[in-house]
């Protein structure tokens, strides 16, 4: 079991396909930043004041945590956030299904369309943190920056 | 404690970047949005727009106690499409932007299926960010509808408050 999850090989997977979707969903949102906090806003779990200043650094966050993960710099660190990212992610979407409210999750696209597959998001995110998690545990170093430093 | 000094360092330069492209953005963003608090709603949504000689706005109490009622009809301004991905249950759509400017009058008959002048309208769109619903409610109100009412917190605040939507097409991306 062990060998499994320090593989390089698998961690290495995971980096990249974290990394990719991670960097993906951030592109839209620093895009259209004002449609990513209304997006924010139609979760109503946040403060209205917080709304913006999480419209923009949540994306650039993203961003270099994904950057962090795939060249394996601040590895641990970026680790650490997708983890809770993915967690909060997942805790905001299925309070949404638990309240009925249909709304566009704004994971992928800053702006809100008329229904958010909300269910479809959920299984991808508990998807994702499988990932993250395995990469929380896992002592695969290989193919990291930090190596050559 | 590596890991959360390295975390500390990313979400610090994450901060740097975040409201630094902000300032150059062609969209920027105040820090602080002006979005409404959700009200208990008792209180109706008025735009900036609205003038003295409007059709009443109405809040989604009394938009709720009308439908439920069966008491007025729910008319839907916004495009077909939007229509289609989710509406009050019930709704008439009459899309303001297709409105025929040149046989209005007859339009509005035929739509409303020949509806007293007096009959309870209430008109709306998707909420906040569209104002055909306003548009829609004075042109009414201009061909002499007297019941018309503007619901502005639309289908989005209907859904806000958890109450049905009627689906025709499934938008899902």
């Amino acid at each position: 079991m062990r060998r499994i999850i320090d593989s390089d090989i698998i961690a290495f997977m995971a980096r990249i396909i974290l990394a990719g979707i991670f960097i993906l969903a951030a592109y839209y949102k620093i895009v259209d930043p004002a449609a990513f906090g209304t997006s924010i806003w139609n979760y109503h779990i946040l403060p209205t004041q917080t709304i913006n200043i999480i419209a923009l650094v949540l994306p650039w966050l993203e961003i270099l945590a994904g950057i962090a993960l795939l060249v394996g710099a601040y590895y641990r660190g970026a680790i650490l956030w997708i983890n809770i990212m993915l967690v909060v992610f997942i805790t905001a979407l299925a309070s949404t299904i638990y309240r009925g409210l249909d709304i566009d999750c704004g994971c992928f696209k800053a702006a809100a369309s008329a229904v958010g597959p909300a269910w479809d998001q959920l299984n991808l995110d508990i998807g994702l943190l499988a990932l993250a998690l395995f990469l929380l545990v896992s002592r695969a170093r290989k193919w990291q920056l930090a190596n050559l430093l | 404690m590596n890991m959360l000094r390295q975390a500390f360092v990313l979400l610090f330069f994450a901060s740097i970047l975040g409201f630094g492209v902000n300032s150059f953005h062609p969209h920027a963003i105040p820090l602080v949005g002006e979005y409404r608090e959700l009200t208990d709603g008792s209180e109706p949504i008025v735009p900036p727009s609205a003038s003295a000689g409007d059709p009443p706005f109405i809040a989604i109490n009394e938009a709720r106690s009308d439908y439920e009622a069966g008491s007025s009809l729910f008319i839907d301004a916004r495009d077909p499409s939007e229509f289609d991905c989710g509406t009050i249950p019930g709704s008439i759509n009459m899309p303001f932007e297709y409105l025929p400017e040149d046989s209005l009058e007859p339009y509005l008959d035929s739509v409303l299926s020949g509806a007293a002048k007096e009959q309870g309208l209430i008109v709306f769109c998707s909420g906040e960010e569209c104002d055909v619903s306003l548009h829609l409610a004075r042109n009414l109100q201009a061909f002499g509808y007297t019941g018309v009412k503007i619901f502005f917190g639309g289908a989005r605040e209907w859904e806000n408050f958890e109450l049905e939507i009627e689906r025709r097409v499934d938008c899902a991306e």
